[in-house]
């Protein structure tokens, strides 16, 4: 049984989908958050200057979504084909850029920008991206096939995160709740919910 | 009748790549490049509204890096084992940011601001980013265990277009990175393919 060591700061951020998908697979590993004063020290060690970053096997693993489909893959939460891996993949990619635009308005300092790019992001940006992934969506709560897949968990991550800003962003979207209520349950995640560091971000 | 469809525009683009690991593998298949006039009319019938789409097996996936991987593991070439096809993953994605910086380059219309994002790059964001792959590369000139895998191909196809925006010997002195252009341009699917592939501006 290898061993998994994770490190990043002690944030959801770039590193909750990862953990996530650990605790789906109910796989212990490691779960290191380092203080900002520890970064300089430990980021020329990396292999890209950035974390979080999966040390197994000797080898270290950095760039989230890499280190997330590792993770996913060793949880059989991949997708059974290789053609459900690419659809989750592409579900997945898909969603970057609005996780971009969300991470953008969020980090905003000044605080008549932040309220602008609010009212952008859950007007014209959020809409049509759910409707898309409703579609997307099956209306048996699965976005690949008919089980449970890595795609589901990091939308479930994604609306975590947007739900704190739009928290009725959901609503009318039966599809996507489904979804929702669905990766909630799976016993290792409603088991890290319940007990994950609480973070602001 | 090629079990692949690819459709793009008449460009190398988002779908090179895609295109390569085909031809890398002998893999046939429909390269459809449409012109611009008719990309309204198809747009909706993509998934997501954008290019390239793959059609294969009766379903249609979009997302440039989806695809190739896709392509890859088809081709045999993601990686022999999890962390082999984890360390390609990681050379791929750790390419989007300067990818990114070097589109917004030739999009920019304010030449003083196109010419500060192209100072930005040459001198800090190239040589930092060729830097940190010399150092993820192997002396045998492969990123992902000891073999050719998409992460070399996907490599070669930045520099390439890295080269037609910035001349120069960007890879002296980086041993590693010049094996894995050669390792890339020496199989003869690829080979072929750059003789033989359409001329696109970009």
């Amino acid at each position: 049984m290898p061993a998994y060591k994770l490190t990043y700061f002690n944030v959801r951020g770039r590193g909750e989908l990862i953990r996530l998908l650990f605790a789906a697979g109910e796989i212990p590993y490691e779960d290191v958050r380092i203080e900002s004063d520890n970064w300089p020290e430990l980021k020329p060690k990396t292999p890209m200057g950035q974390v979080p970053i999966l040390e197994v096997d000797g080898e270290v693993i950095c760039q989230s979504m890499a280190i997330a489909r590792f993770v996913a893959r060793e949880a059989g939460l991949l997708g059974k084909t290789h053609l459900d891996q690419a659809r989750a993949d592409m579900l997945l990619d898909g969603g970057i850029d609005v996780g971009k635009l969300f991470e953008e308005m969020v980090m905003e300092k000044d605080a008549s920008k932040k309220a602008e790019k609010k009212k952008e992001f859950g007007e014209k940006t959020l809409p049509p991206f759910l409707a898309l992934y409703e579609g997307f969506a099956g209306d048996n709560g699965y976005f690949v096939g008919y089980s449970l897949t890595w795609s589901d968990i990091a939308f479930f991550n994604m609306m975590d995160f947007i739900t704190a800003e739009f928290p009725s962003a959901l609503d009318g979207y039966c599809n996507l709740t489904k979804v929702i209520k669905i990766v909630k349950r799976v016993p290792g995640i409603a088991k890290w919910l319940k007990e994950r560091p609480i973070t602001d971000n | 009748m090629p079990a692949y469809k690819l459709t793009y525009f008449n460009a190398r683009g988002r779908a090179e790549p895609i295109r390569l690991l085909f031809a890398a593998a002998g893999i046939k298949y429909e390269d459809v490049r449409i012109e611009g006039a008719d990309w309204p009319a198809l747009k909706p019938k993509t998934p997501m509204g954008y290019l390239p789409i793959l059609e294969v097996d009766g379903a249609t996936l979009c997302e440039s890096t989806a695809i190739a991987r896709f392509v890859a593991k088809r081709a045999g070439l993601v990686g022999k084992d999890d962390l082999q096809q984890a360390k390609a993953d990681m050379i791929v994605d750790g390419m989007k940011d300067i990818l990114k910086k070097l589109i917004l380059m030739v999009l920019e219309k304010d030449e003083i601001k196109k010419e500060e994002l192209k100072t930005d790059i040459s001198e800090k964001t190239l040589p930092e980013f060729l830097s940190k792959y010399e150092n993820l590369a192997n002396p045998s000139g492969f990123f992902a265990g000891d073999s050719l895998s998409w992460a070399d191909v996907d490599f070669y196809n930045l520099i390439e277009r890295v080269r037609a925006m910035f001349p120069g010997d960007h890879l002296k002195g980086k041993p590693n990175l010049v094996k894995v252009m050669a390792n890339v341009k020496a199989n003869p699917g690829i080979a072929k393919w750059v003789k033989e592939r359409p001329e696109s501006a970009f």
